[in-house]
């Protein structure tokens, strides 16, 4: 059940009903609905994988607690192992296990040994890095006493469960959501206002945005060798974009659907591709994995204090594993990589914290250079976004040779019967439309809401892919 | 809560409004062009006093050479379309008249097109956007599964094909830019083969044909007459006594799977060339339309 599918827009409202109407005497019963329909939700794709949720939830709920009530330092390190192990063991077997025995044996292979690997004959269960990393987030606080671990087991299998996150984030911490489910949610007239501008503006960057940009991007990557430069440029520029809309399209829709509910879950996009240098980048794009992976490894393995090659080994493991995280293949490796590679210079240079204050633009000097640095920024995540997109490294060192080697920046007709340069238009007004409102979450609410909704249902309606019909893209991570 | 409700209440409305909208202005604006479809150029271009009709597949689209038919004073178009089958052809005729177009003749493709009576998932949607306008439309369709959302739901027949009909299309209907499909009377060139045919097989079965019957039926009610025939296949297909097949069934289809058999007049195996398309156009002109000439 996706987002933007006729079932959630009939399982939503009778959630919805069920929640405020009926339900909502106390917290337990809102809680308790909200574990049923999330469960349903989740099922919908895959009732079998529903154990897997259920134990992963169980399981941390139950090492949670045996590390807090341990009198000995032995004992709280033996169940935070073992809740660490089997959670890594269960993202391992599922996501990894395929891609290190066959990278395994491919090596060997090149050595001149025959080797035939035992794969896994298993698919990937939705959303089992989100809710891993829910779980993991949890034991480590309380094993290192930072929150109390939670007794009521309907409340923390919300915490992990909760339907708008489960499958695709935003990647919750104890800290914020578990305060919010423990105490009754009453309705609030503007919050839910809120939520449904979000859910709109999620819609056209999913549904417009992405889904449209999509058919471009995958028409120029998947014939990459008979495109000019111009089309392989405008590939990787349709591809940021539709990540950016298909990923952060879903956070909207996911952040509205729970303030419908009363819940605020932590924001994971701000603007990223108006970011003025990587690490500004990093600060906005998928806030709440790289806050996860800030709090939970860099930090850990020492962050930026200690020398320097300290500084850079935990650069690269960050971004690395950042990386990884998004799937079994050495292209989500060279990503990560490369980032990391883009961040070194100001974290040795020390300016990876200068450009923490809002954007301001006024007719002078300052401006135009800011203006550059973000274009640099925006071009540097494209070349990254190419190894993020295509099928394999060597694939995407031809795409980026091309560009450079074929010379040719004429409009091309693409195998999707479209131009190249079609939707530069489309893509110059969506820029336009986040610049004038990157200090709000999404540009609908303000003066004349009604116009901008108008607006935007107008383009979700006109200007929507709904015939090439795309998942979102951070399920299958 | 109740204005809550109320506030989703009202956006439900004006979604509503505005899809109502949308409806009319993309309808209203796919009328202002009779150049981007074949369908476009029947149901925006005045009535036409034709000759000849073509109806049928790509294997009528690239194999009737409309010029060869006007340079002997037929006025001719050829409505064949890319993966279209009887279901389409069939609403193409129905729509020829409904448009007050006069015909005399109409020659039908009928061959690998028994095998279903499906309709095209490419082709049928091109008839949509004058599904509210057209009684012959709307009773064709009666019986698709969307029909009622095609019906009752405003703007859902372009939200639901809109890499067809959507934005673009719209928009270049507004801009009457032409499209390729009704270039050369509707004929499809298609250029030589590579040198390696690949073999196609005939297994399967043909089946009577409801869509095929009606066309009969119309024919004989509106006093045109009908010129049903299979049209050529390269020397590498393995046909399996399919067009034997066929004329079991429908005796009065023309066979001409033979006439043209050399690979050079083959662009694939079921597609003759441009030279192909003439050698044979040729044949039908002199088999059907030599009195007409003289």
């Amino acid at each position: 059940m996706f987002f933007n599918s006729l079932a959630f827009a009939i399982f939503l409202p009778i959630v919805f009903f069920l929640y405020w109407f009926v339900f909502n005497k106390t917290k337990s019963t809102q809680n308790a609905l909200l574990i049923v329909a999330s469960y349903y939700f989740y099922s919908c794709w895959d009732w079998r994988f529903l154990f897997l949720l259920v134990f992963s939830t169980f399981l941390d709920y139950f090492t949670g607690i045996q590390i807090e009530k341990s009198n000995s330092e032995k004992g709280r390190k033996f169940w935070f192992w073992l809740s660490i192990s089997v959670n890594l063991g269960f993202l391992g077997i599922f996501k990894y296990y395929n891609f290190f025995v066959s990278s395994f044996a491919e090596m060997f292979t090149s050595f001149g040994f025959k080797v035939s690997p035992f794969l896994l004959n298993v698919i990937l269960p939705v959303g089992i890095s989100f809710y891993t990393f829910h779980g993991l987030s949890y034991v480590i606080d309380i094993y290192y006493k930072r929150i109390k671990a939670e007794y009521n087991f309907i409340d923390y299998s919300l915490f992990v469960s909760y339907f708008p996150l489960l499958v695709a984030g935003p990647i919750e911490r104890a800290t914020h959501l578990l305060p919010q489910v423990k105490i009754k949610r009453e309705f609030n007239l503007e919050k839910a206002k809120e939520g449904v501008y979000q859910i709109v503006w999620g819609l056209v960057k999913k549904v417009v945005i992405a889904d449209t940009c999509a058919v471009y991007a995958n028409a120029i990557f998947d014939h990459y060798p008979s495109m000019n430069s111009f089309s392989l440029i405008m590939g990787a520029i349709y591809f940021a974009f539709q990540i950016y809309g298909d990923f952060s399209g879903y956070s909207d829709i996911a952040l509205g659907v729970s303030k419908l509910f009363g819940l605020d879950l932590l924001r994971n996009f701000n603007y990223p591709y108006f970011s003025r240098d990587i690490a500004e980048f990093w600060r906005r794009w998928h806030i709440s994995l790289s806050s996860w992976f800030r709090d939970y490894l860099y930090i850990p393995l020492g962050g930026s204090k200690g020398g320097l090659w300290m500084k850079i080994r935990n650069t690269f493991i960050i971004f690395i594993v950042s990386g990884f995280w998004h799937g079994a293949n050495w292209t989500y490796i060279v990503w990560g990589f490369i980032n990391a590679v883009y961040f070194l210079p100001l974290l040795l240079s020390n300016s990876n914290r200068n450009n923490m204050d809002p954007i301001i633009l006024k007719w002078n000097f300052d401006s135009v250079k800011v203006l550059f640095s973000i274009l640099t920024t925006f071009l540097l995540t494209c070349i990254a976004w190419v190894f993020f997109r295509a099928r394999t490294i060597t694939d995407a060192v031809l795409y980026l040779k091309r560009i450079f080697t074929n010379g040719e920046f004429s409009p091309q007709y693409l195998d999707n019967e479209r131009y190249n340069y079609e939707l530069l238009l489309m893509i110059g007004l969506f820029i336009l439309v986040e610049w004038n409102n990157k200090t709000k979450v999404e540009p609908i609410s303000g003066k004349r809401s009604w116009l901008k909704m108008a607006l935007a249902i107008m383009a979700i309606i006109a200007f929507g892919t709904y015939s090439d019909y795309k998942e979102f893209i951070y399920f299958q991570f | 809560m109740k204005n809550f409700l109320f506030y989703v209440f009202k956006i439900l409305v004006l979604t509503f409004v505005l899809m109502f909208i949308m409806d009319k202005v993309y309808s209203y604006a796919f009328r202002q062009s009779n150049k981007r479809s074949k369908i476009s150029f029947i149901y925006n271009s005045p009535p036409i006093n034709y000759d000849v009709v073509i109806l049928g597949s790509s294997r009528a689209n690239n194999h009737f050479v409309t010029k060869m038919f006007t340079d002997k004073g037929l006025k001719t178009f050829n409505f064949g379309m890319q993966g279209s089958k009887l279901f389409e052809s069939d609403l193409v005729l129905k729509l020829l008249l409904e448009k007050k177009n006069k015909i005399k003749n109409v020659i039908v493709d009928v061959d690998v097109t028994l095998k279903s009576e499906n309709k095209s998932d490419g082709t049928f949607l091109k008839f949509l956007p004058y599904f509210n306008e057209s009684y012959v439309i709307r009773e064709h369709f009666k019986e698709l599964d969307d029909f009622n959302s095609f019906y009752y739901i405003p703007f859902y027949r372009y939200l639901r094909f809109d890499s067809k009909i959507g934005f673009r299309e719209m928009l270049f209907s507004v801009l009457n830019k032409k499209s390729n499909e009704i270039d050369n009377g509707g004929y499809g060139p298609l250029p030589e083969n590579n040198g390696n045919l690949n073999t196609e097989v005939l297994d399967f079965q043909p089946h009577r044909n409801r869509y095929y019957e009606e066309i009969k039926k119309i024919c004989k009610v509106n006093n045109i007459n009908l010129i049903a025939i299979m049209t050529p296949m390269c020397e590498k297909a393995i046909v399996n006594n399919y067009f034997k097949k066929v004329n079991q069934l429908y005796p009065e289809i023309y066979n001409y799977e033979n006439i043209v058999a050399e690979d050079k007049y083959f662009s694939s195996c079921g597609h003759m060339n441009d030279m192909g398309a003439k050698v044979f156009t040729a044949k039908i002109l002199n088999d059907f339309f030599s009195y007409e000439c003289n």
